[in-house]
């Protein structure tokens, strides 16, 4: 871990990342939204029940990485604007994935937190591009990435002058097929020894699985996560994109209704 | 040429024939100013036998007729709707029409290349009413308009505050990686200075924003955008790549709505133009007329008078109507201490800003 000069832990202080009114590092923030952004309806009507159960902000994909490129690919600029009214009528920030080096200072127009997804992780023109967009950066970990790996990766944002970078642990491959990834529990405390920088969970990714989403995102809670970043779809069935993972508006709101209380409940516990 | 590009120049051109028909149909409706009634069979067979005359291998002459036929007929349509012209500076979509639907909803809307054509136009009965800005909340007053109001005889009927949201108006195919040249009005470019430059986009100055937003609809040149309010976006059918691009706080231009006769309504609010001698403490005395009848001042400016670069002019709006009675007062009181004083009107306060 010698290579990190910036991103390296330090005994003075942790890096909180303010958005609006959440602070990233200090609050748990709960970011919500659909894979992708496909309707207005649909983007705006999906951060209406977010916003109602609790969510501290918008996710949404107007660029979508795809394993095919027969795959729905996004509205793009179009896919922005949407999400750009949905914060209009919602007030929640947003958070969007940016694919292309030439596309971010654009996404940085619209979008409150940019997004590098597991597969650009390394992308490292992308990561400079970030780095001087004035926005703060949400790093997914690269999905076959070693801790140091991701660490210098966010050095290389930290690096280009941008001291805001938000990691995010979205489950790494295994040779376990039951779940789409393996979430890395472990990288929850294992992060917080080595950098100040905050760390949230993605749930959906990792576990691939509706039903698993709830669950791992308590145990994230109780293992120290600063948040959750987690698909909700208003009718999953119809989603363009990962339709078989997402959560429906009314299992997002049941499990909102235990995350803040075992959030606080982990604070009062005994040092 | 493939079948793609071939059909994207035909939808061209069909759009611009149908800008060029909006402007024909606007002059149609001039022309009725000059006119007693709005048939003129001599003028009809002239325009007809005259376009004949052109000899285009694809155009059968029966079909010329017919179809200039169609379009005198639709401009004698309109022109016995009667409908308000109202004309406004700059291109249509400029922040003026904004302004000018808001306050007229089914006016006719005629651009004017210049402020004094407004003027000009309403007083010689060209146009039913005019719509000028007067003042901008960030860049401050329109000395031509203002200099204009010193000297018109014209009445202010009414006044409306439009939020100048600049866009980023493409063509519907640009790709936003491609885009480099974004024309603009110097101010509406130096606006949104931050945007252009986030996005490394070279600012091109145009003579007007909406004139901008027309000339990228109309001949689409390679690599370019243009900003402009929404409603060129509407007119245009460009699409909006960004809204509110403009980097400070919106700002808000403030309109008057011209008119030879005053306003039927009694009116809230009211503006005057005057001038006061030279000497110490007149124009406190003036000023103090007001306050002393707990009238509110909503503009006070000052300009320097055109006539007499020595002496200035003062412009005052106030809440009230000319009809009331502390107004009559402080008004009379006001003849025995200016040199000058010209009433615009009084008129209802514009109601929120659009």
């Amino acid at each position: 871990m010698s290579s990190l000069k910036l991103a390296a832990i330090t005994k003075t202080r942790r890096t909180v990342v303010q958005v609006g009114e959440v602070k990233i590092g200090r609050d748990l923030a709960v970011i919500a939204g659909p894979c992708s952004v496909e309707s207005e309806a649909q983007t705006i009507e999906t951060a209406r029940a977010v916003k109602s159960a609790g969510a501290d902000m918008l996710r949404g994909g107007a660029f979508k990485p795809r394993t095919s490129p027969y795959s729905f690919q996004g509205l793009g600029i179009g896919g922005l604007r949407i999400l750009e009214k949905a914060k209009r009528e919602t007030g929640l920030p947003i958070v969007t994935e940016v694919l292309d080096p030439r596309d971010v200072s654009w996404v940085a127009e619209f979008a409150d937190i940019l997004q590098i997804g597991t597969r650009n992780m390394q992308n490292f023109s992308l990561l400079k591009e970030v780095g001087r967009s004035g926005r703060p950066v949400l790093l997914k970990r690269g999905m076959y990435s070693t801790l140091d790996e991701w660490l210098n990766c966010a050095e290389y944002i930290l690096s280009e002058g941008n001291p805001d970078v938000i990691l995010c642990e979205r489950g790494i491959r295994t040779f376990e097929t039951y779940t789409r990834n393996t979430l890395d529990l472990s990288a929850v405390p294992a992060i917080r020894e080595l950098t100040h920088l905050p760390i949230v969970i993605d749930p959906t990714h990792s576990t691939g699985r509706p039903s698993l989403i709830e669950p791992m995102s308590l145990a994230a809670v109780a293992a120290g996560a600063d948040g959750i970043i987690v698909e909700v779809h208003w009718r999953p069935e119809e989603a363009l994109c990962d339709a078989d993972q997402a959560m429906t508006p009314a299992g997002f709101t049941g499990m909102m209704n235990r995350l803040r209380p075992l959030r606080t409940f982990m604070e009062k516990l005994p040092a | 040429m493939k079948l793609e590009e071939i059909r994207h120049k035909i939808d061209k051109i069909d759009r611009e024939l149908l800008v060029l028909l909006q402007e024909r149909m606007g002059l149609a409706l001039r022309s009725k100013k000059f006119k007693k009634t709005v048939t003129d069979p001599t003028r009809e067979e002239e325009v007809l036998s005259r376009i004949e005359r052109l000899n285009l291998d694809l155009i059968e002459r029966s079909f010329t007729r017919r179809l200039i036929r169609t379009i005198i007929e639709e401009s004698k349509r309109l022109q016995e709707e009667n409908r308000p012209l109202v004309a406004f500076q700059g291109e249509h979509g400029a922040y003026g029409e904004v302004a000018a639907r808001r306050l007229i909803p089914s006016g006719a809307y005629i651009p004017c290349l210049e402020f004094i054509d407004v003027f000009r136009g309403v007083e010689e009965h060209q146009f039913d009413l005019g719509v000028v800005p007067v003042e901008n909340s960030l860049e401050g007053a329109v000395t031509q308009v203002n200099d204009l109001l010193t000297t018109t005889d014209l009445q202010v009927i009414g006044e409306a505050k439009v939020t100048v949201k600049h866009c980023l108006l493409g063509t519907e195919d640009i790709d936003h990686r491609e885009i480099r040249l974004v024309y603009s009005h110097p101010q509406a470019l130096a606006q949104c200075r931050g945007f252009l430059m986030r996005n490394k986009l070279e600012a091109r100055p145009y003579y007007d924003t909406a004139g901008a937003a027309k000339m990228l609809a109309r001949e689409n040149p390679r690599a370019a955008a243009a900003i402009a309010s929404e409603l060129c976006a509407e007119l245009y059918d460009l699409e909006i790549i960004k809204a509110g691009i403009e980097d400070g706080p919106a700002n808000n231009t403030r309109f008057l709505l011209l008119s030879r006769e005053p306003s039927a309504d009694r009116g809230e609010k009211s503006s005057i133009i005057f001038a006061t001698p030279h000497e110490a403490g007149r124009l406190f005395a003036v000023l103090k007329l007001f306050a002393e009848a707990n009238i509110n001042l909503t503009r006070i400016a000052s300009m320097p008078l055109r006539s007499d670069p020595e002496n200035y002019c003062f412009f005052l709006d106030f809440e009230g109507s000319e009809q009331d009675e502390k107004v009559v007062d402080v008004l009379r009181q006001m003849e025995k201490l200016t040199i000058s004083m010209k009433r615009l009107g009084s008129y209802p306060a514009a109601s929120g800003v659009f």
